[in-house]
């Protein structure tokens, strides 16, 4: 077990040899599938990369949830862009019919998808400067550049995975409620993010609250989803919420890239952790 | 961190890693500041003939440096603004190294622009930032919080590259920008500026795709007015700006990617290569092309092409991912400079010509290295000066040579234990082996050093854990190691025995822990061993068993937590995945990730989730490393070392100052650790306020028992030891098994053992080992506040002796070794400056040969600062006007008996001369320096009173002292206006203290009447604090008081 301490010559000059091709063949090779997942990850965000890929595909989505009808949304997804939305909502109060879409002048872009992207990018990068004439001296160095490239996808994972904590003021200023046609009703509070591989459709409903009102008024904190009887001030106006609707829909090719993004991590660490094997026969600085 | 806390660095013999990841020349071309990966700064010195050496290391960052920039008009302030991965914000002053301001926001900046338009704005300016969100951040440069933010009207995305272009035609000043997309935007500044103080938004004047992404640098050349560099990795593209058209494309030389460039001259470019070589281009005007573009129909164009001009030299020593910058010159003896930083943490300079020529032959000419340097450079050679901790113990011929690989320091034992690469583990005591490192001096030969050396690892000790730091129930000659080769043992720290060894065999142990207050297995906190094939075992000492081992991890541990009611360990990975172990039984019993991982996480014991809720979801994988930091520690924290910093930052980890509760102690080493390589240095840490109130209080503390400080620990350790003397009965009687409990270490914890006084080498483990003979709780108290009155009055001479101007003025130096028991210096020290918030500026060693051709003369242990100190010594002399004559002359009368007082004066005038330094800066404008001067005389009302009047009816003594201290503190604050700066400043007050001694003696006292008075001292030296405290130190002693005496 006390290999360091006791390696004879032979067995040093192995260990060296089987350093030297783990620098020399190993990494490149894993470099090269990584290049290639991440490509493959890259390429299922279909986002314009200089405009000459042609027109970027769409896709529908119908978010809707089996057991309720309260609310039904068929969004257009183009890229990193919602280009069109038509949502129905059935009030709770007189089950009356509602139907909202996006004005034909705007999009709404869900920006965890675009940084997610440059994340991936810019991992991407990373990796384009280590082609495969490139010589790699110490393990140092690879551990530095995994660490680099890690980071970038943990962040693009994370991008994913977490979405946006907001307050309900935050919600309601946003540009997202001015840009329905006909005009939202001041009662109804609309959201959007993905959950993973999920896109995500919040609608809140509101009642406001009387300023005499016994009840006691604690305004709510950031949350990525807030439930019934959450309260907010906004514009000299107390609400509270009455009713939260959400709505979701996979969207399978972000299912893909945090796949990708998985089994890139994973590479990841499981080339530091070669290379980190052979920290114990020798200094770190040898290597 | 307190303003009176003075550091003194013990460097290695290896320099500390630094790979520099970006780089910046101020605009003096004086300074060169280098950021690293592993978080530090360092300040170079650049001599105008072109000569780099090292001067400083900043510390206070967390994570890898990703840009800089200067924050001020550099000829008013010279500031520099940082930034790093994880959306910490420094500005650091670069001539004294102090941390300005400091804050961490959720954004991730990747470059920054200085922006200030003085007839415009009021205040000190922008910081424009872009990186890793859309569009561009204004933060203020001087409080750093986020002003205002650029938007786009289309396409807005992440900015990759921005500069500022002043157009002196139409006198506006506009942002350029290429965002990740590849689309070039233009924002207009000074037209914006109101608009952006009325917080209206502010769009893109022009927005335009260039149609290439990942661009690295977007240049103006302003002596054209029209040409615009653009540089990919593949190629670099000129634009003219009118109309942006491509002029031109020159792609990489083959198996190179552009970094970077910027324009030299009218029609001259630079460039350079993520290998760090530099190109220099002239691009030559073919004049109106006809034949291009004739179907174009346009108008007729102008068109350029590049000739290569001169390529850069490249050194010899190869490294990889360099960052470059290029300086033009901006005044007569300033030079256009190259520059480059690499991984290795070498700067290299070209000092490019002015008019770059190629070879006759048209070939390109090389531009030679002008200078290049690293910090193992200025290592190598100040080697003498530079030498770690225990050298002189491997020195002393313990066979063979042995680098540390870890440290930790016991403050309540005033132990260091030193791990080394060959396995062996030392055990000296701090401060001995600091003087013995630091001094010349007889009585302490080196040899002698009392020191123990535990042998049992046959590899490198890669972790140590001294239990009793961290709860008192544990014996305090407990220690427990860890090695490379995964055996991990648990040692009797006094008598050197293996009290057990357990094999993990899962690879080196790379930390141990203590599982967290609220859980215990079997009535006893176990110790958790992380190893390096991403396991954690559980080990339970007092059964000798391990409990638990958990494999199957496939990233990194980032923390621990615990759930005491179902006995279960939670573990995060680093990939934010968590699982859930059942103690009792091994079992794996949860994996998760996500969302539920982070549910997991909340519901188990005391987790800090929930606070940090409000975080931006951007940032949220680095409020994970945040947590992670202080999670294990935090769990049980009351002295966290700085290797815990590899558990949670795993990468970037380097010299984090994670919880340093150097306020509880008067005087801490805080061993520092970098992640990859074995270089270890220690930073001294002396708590001035601290050490003068022990000092005080020991006077005292002789005769009767008072309620300073350190009688509040010793009666806490008296009260613990006894309890826990109490506590191991009782479990022996409940468990019933003696058996298990007969190892020697267990013996010691029984006051009446027979082993007790026998055979130790340790002076002070044999002063515990006799505390813990005698029953009695008066004598237990009695003894241990002994060893603390040695330990503090050691500190104080060790700090007096570092900080005391040697071969200034001879007489004085003699007459400090003989009355005040401090001896001469080895060499002198490298010093560090502590800014708020845990930040510090450590002086790199030999930084003071540079002006001290003293050193040479004399031919003896000169602690020259610089050649101003004697000026200054002697304006002060001429100011303060001394009827008492000859400081020597006084002296002789002096009474031996009377060290201790002195010494305490000394330490008052060096804590009072602190706090005036550590003011902020900025309160002493030309308009305000007279009030704060007259608030500093009501202070030094306070202070004199409380620590120079003699007694209540020495008027004669009164009137001297303070007039004396009032000049003095006039006088530095003036020096401190002309920002001199501030070391200097310290040693020189300090030689004047010679003549503060001799004026105490002449109002000689006798020993009781100075028993009164210190008294009396005391009591107006507490109630004063608050008075001359700012009230952030004021409230945290006072939290830390009551802390203690609960």
């Amino acid at each position: 077990m006390r290999m360091a301490a006791l390696a004879s010559a032979a067995e040093r000059a192995v260990l060296e040899e089987e350093f030297k091709w783990l620098l020399q063949e190993e990494v490149h090779a894993v470099l090269r599938q990584l290049q290639d997942i991440l490509k493959e990850a890259s390429h299922r965000f279909a986002l314009p990369v200089s405009g000459s890929e042609g027109p970027i595909k769409q896709e529908n989505f119908i978010l809707g949830t089996a057991n309720a009808d309260q609310v039904k949304g068929v969004l257009m997804l183009q890229g990193d862009t919602l280009c069109q939305a038509d949502i129905n909502l059935k009030m709770p109060r007189n089950n009356q019919l509602l139907h909202f879409a996006f004005r034909d002048d705007k999009q709404w872009k869900l920006q965890q998808i675009q940084d997610a992207r440059n994340h991936v990018n810019q991992a991407i990068y990373l990796l384009t400067n280590r082609g495969t004439n490139y010589q790699f001296k110490t393990g140092c160095e690879v551990l530095k550049l995994m660490d680099a490239v890690m980071l970038q996808l943990t962040r693009a994972r994370n991008r994913l995975t977490t979405p946006a904590t907001l307050t309900l003021p935050e919600i309601a200023s946003s540009s997202l409620t001015k840009m329905f046609t006909p005009a939202l009703p001041s009662d109804t509070l609309m959201n959007f993010y993905i959950n993973l591989n999920k896109l995500c459709l919040t609608v809140y409903q509101l009642h406001s609250l009387q300023p005499s009102s016994t009840k006691n008024f604690r305004p709510a904190g950031g949350s990525i989803l807030h439930n019934p009887g959450a309260m907010f001030e906004y514009g000299n106006q107390r609400y509270e919420v009455s009713h939260v609707h959400k709505v979701e829909c996979v969207v399978p090719w972000l299912n893909d890239a945090l796949v990708f993004f998985t089994v890139s991590l994973q590479l990841c660490q499981q080339l530091k952790d070669k290379i980190a094997v052979f920290s114990g026969y020798w200094n770190y600085r040898l290597y | 961190m307190k303003a009176s806390i003075q550091a003194v660095t013990l460097w290695g013999k290896h320099s500390p890693t630094h790979s520099i990841s970006a780089i910046l020349i101020t605009e003096d071309q004086r300074t060169i500041v280098t950021g690293s990966q592993e978080g530090t700064l360092c300040l170079w010195n650049l001599s105008p003939e072109l000569k780099i050496s090292s001067k400083q290391i900043l510390l206070g960052h967390t994570a890898s440096v990703t840009c800089l920039a200067k924050a001020r008009d550099f000829e008013k302030q010279p500031y520099v603004a940082s930034a790093t991965e994880n959306g910490e914000m420094c500005i650091w002053n670069v001539t004294s190294g102090q941390c300005v301001e400091y804050t961490q926001l959720p954004f991730r900046h990747t470059a920054i622009c200085y922006y200030h338009s003085s007839f415009r704005m009021t205040g000190d300016g922008w910081l424009l930032c872009c990186g890793q969100y859309n569009d561009v951040l204004l933060i203020d440069a001087k409080t750093l919080t986020v002003l205002h933010a650029l938007t786009s009207s289309q396409s807005s995305n992440w900015i990759s590259c921005m500069c500022l272009v002043h157009s002196p035609r139409i006198q506006e000043d506009s942002l350029i920008a290429v965002s990740a997309s590849g689309d070039l935007k233009v924002w207009d500044l000074s037209s914006s500026v109101s608009r952006i103080q009325e917080k209206q938004c502010v769009a893109e004047r022009e927005s335009k795709s260039l149609g290439c992404a990942s661009c690295h640098t977007v240049r103006f050349c302003t002596y054209t007015g029209r040409l615009l560099l653009v540089v990919l990795p593949s190629c670099w593209k000129v634009y003219d700006y009118c109309d942006f058209s491509l002029l031109w494309t020159e792609s990489s030389p083959s198996g190179q990617y552009w970094a970077g460039g910027e324009v030299l001259a009218a029609h001259r470019l630079v460039l350079w290569t993520e290998a760090g070589q530099g190109y220099i281009y002239q691009l030559l005007n073919s004049g109106l092309s006809w034949s291009k573009q004739p179907s174009d129909g346009r108008v007729l164009k102008e068109t350029v092409y590049p000739v290569l001009l001169c390529s850069t030299a490249v050194g010899c020593n190869k490294s990889f991912s360099y960052v470059m910058g290029f300086m033009n010159e901006r005044k007569e003896p300033f030079y256009k400079i190259l520059y480059s930083g690499d991984a290795s943490g070498r700067i290299t300079v070209w000092h490019i010509p002015d008019v770059p020529v190629s070879t006759l032959d048209g070939s390109p000419k090389e531009i030679p290295i002008a200078a290049s340097w690293t910090l193992q450079d200025h290592f190598d050679a100040h080697g003498s000066v530079a030498e770690g901790i225990l050298g002189h113990l491997c020195v002393a011929g313990q066979g063979g040579s042995c680098a540390l690989s870890i440290s930790i320091y016991i403050p309540s034992l005033d132990k260091l234990v030193c791990g080394c690469e060959d396995g062996r583990v030392f055990i000296v005591p701090a401060l001995q082996a600091l003087k013995t490192r630091l001094l010349e001096d007889t009585s302490l030969l080196k040899d002698t050093l009392p020191h123990r050396i535990l042998t049992g690892h046959s590899s490198r000790v890669t972790a140590l854990l001294y239990l009793r730091g961290w709860s008192a129930r544990f014996d305090p000659s407990w220690l427990v190691s860890g090695s490379q080769d995964s055996y991990v043992i648990w040692w009797d720290m006094f008598t050197g025995e293996i009290l057990h060894q357990f094999s993990l065999q899962a690879g080196p142990v790379t930390d141990l822990l203590l599982s967290s207050d609220n859980y215990r297995f079997k009535g006893q906190r176990i110790v958790c061993c992380l190893c390096s094939d991403h396991s954690v075992a559980l080990l339970h000492l007092q059964e000798r068993a391990c409990i638990l081992h958990a494999r199957k991890h496939l990233f990194p541990v980032r923390m621990l937590r615990w759930h005491p009611l179902e006995n279960l360990l939670i573990v995060l990975c680093e990939n934010d995945s968590v699982s859930v172990w059942d103690i009792e039984t091994g079992i794996l019993e949860r994996h998760e990730t996500g969302e539920v991982a982070k549910a997991v996480l909340a519901g188990c014991e005391d987790s800090p989730l929930s606070m940090e809720d409000s975080l931006l979801p951007i940032f949220e994988d680095d409020a994970h490393k945040q947590r992670g930091a202080g999670g294990p520690p935090s769990s049980s924290s009351k002295l966290g070392p700085l290797s815990y910093s590899t558990l949670a930052h795993h990468k970037k980890s380097s010299c984090r100052l994670s919880s340093i509760c150097s306020a509880q102690w008067p005087f801490t080493i805080l061993p520092v650790k970098t992640e990859w390589e074995n270089r270890n240095f220690h930073i001294l840490l002396f708590d001035l306020e601290n050490l003068t109130e022990l000092l005080l209080s020991s006077q005292l503390g002789g005769l009767k028992s008072s309620n300073s400080l350190h009688s509040y620990d010793a009666l806490e350790r008296a009260r613990s030891s006894a309890e826990k003397g109490t506590l191991l009965l009782r479990r022996n009687k409940t468990a019933g098994t003696l058996s298990l409990f007969h190892g020697p270490g267990e013996e010691h914890s029984f006051g009446d053992s027979p082993v007790a006084a026998a055979g130790c080498l340790e002076q002070s483990g044999g002063l515990k080992r006799q505390k813990k003979a005698k029953s009695s709780k008066k004598t237990k108290r009695q003894l241990s506040g002994k060893v603390n009155v040695n330990l503090v009055t050691g500190a104080a001479n060790l700090l007096l002796t570092c900080l005391w101007p040697w071969g200034v003025d001879r007489e004085s130096d003699h007459l400090c070794v003989q009355y005040l028991g401090i001896s001469r210096l080895l060499w002198p020290v490298s010093f560090g400056l502590v800014s708020e918030e845990k930040h510090f500026s450590l002086m790199l060693p030999g930084w003071s040969h540079a002006n001290s051709a003293l050193w040479d003369q004399h031919n003896q242990p000169v602690n020259m600062f610089s050649s101003k100190v004697l000026d200054l010594r002697n304006k002060y002399l001429s100011v303060a006007k001394e009827p008492a004559g000859k400081p020597g002359g006084r002296s002789k009368n002096t009474g031996a008996p009377e060290g201790p007082p002195t010494l305490i004066s000394l330490l008052n005038r060096i804590c009072l001369v602190k706090k005036i330094i550590s003011m902020p800066l900025e309160r002493s404008t030309p308009q305000k320096v007279e009030s704060v001067r007259n608030k500093w005389r009501a202070n030094q009302a306070v202070e004199s009173t409380s620590f120079y009047e003699e007694s209540s009816e020495g008027t004669f003594g009164v009137p001297v002292h303070d007039s004396e201290n009032v000049s003095l503190v006039k006088l530095i604050s003036c020096w401190r206006d002309q920002s001199i700066e501030l070391q200097p400043l310290w040693s020189s007050v300090t030689a004047l203290c010679p003549l503060k001694t001799s004026l105490q003696e002449r109002v000689r006292l006798s020993r009781t009447s100075w028993k009164s008075q210190i008294t009396e001292m005391r009591r107006s030296h507490i109630l004063g604090w608050p008075r001359c405290v700012p009230v952030k130190c004021v409230s945290r002693q006072y939290s830390f008081s009551s802390k203690t005496r609960r």
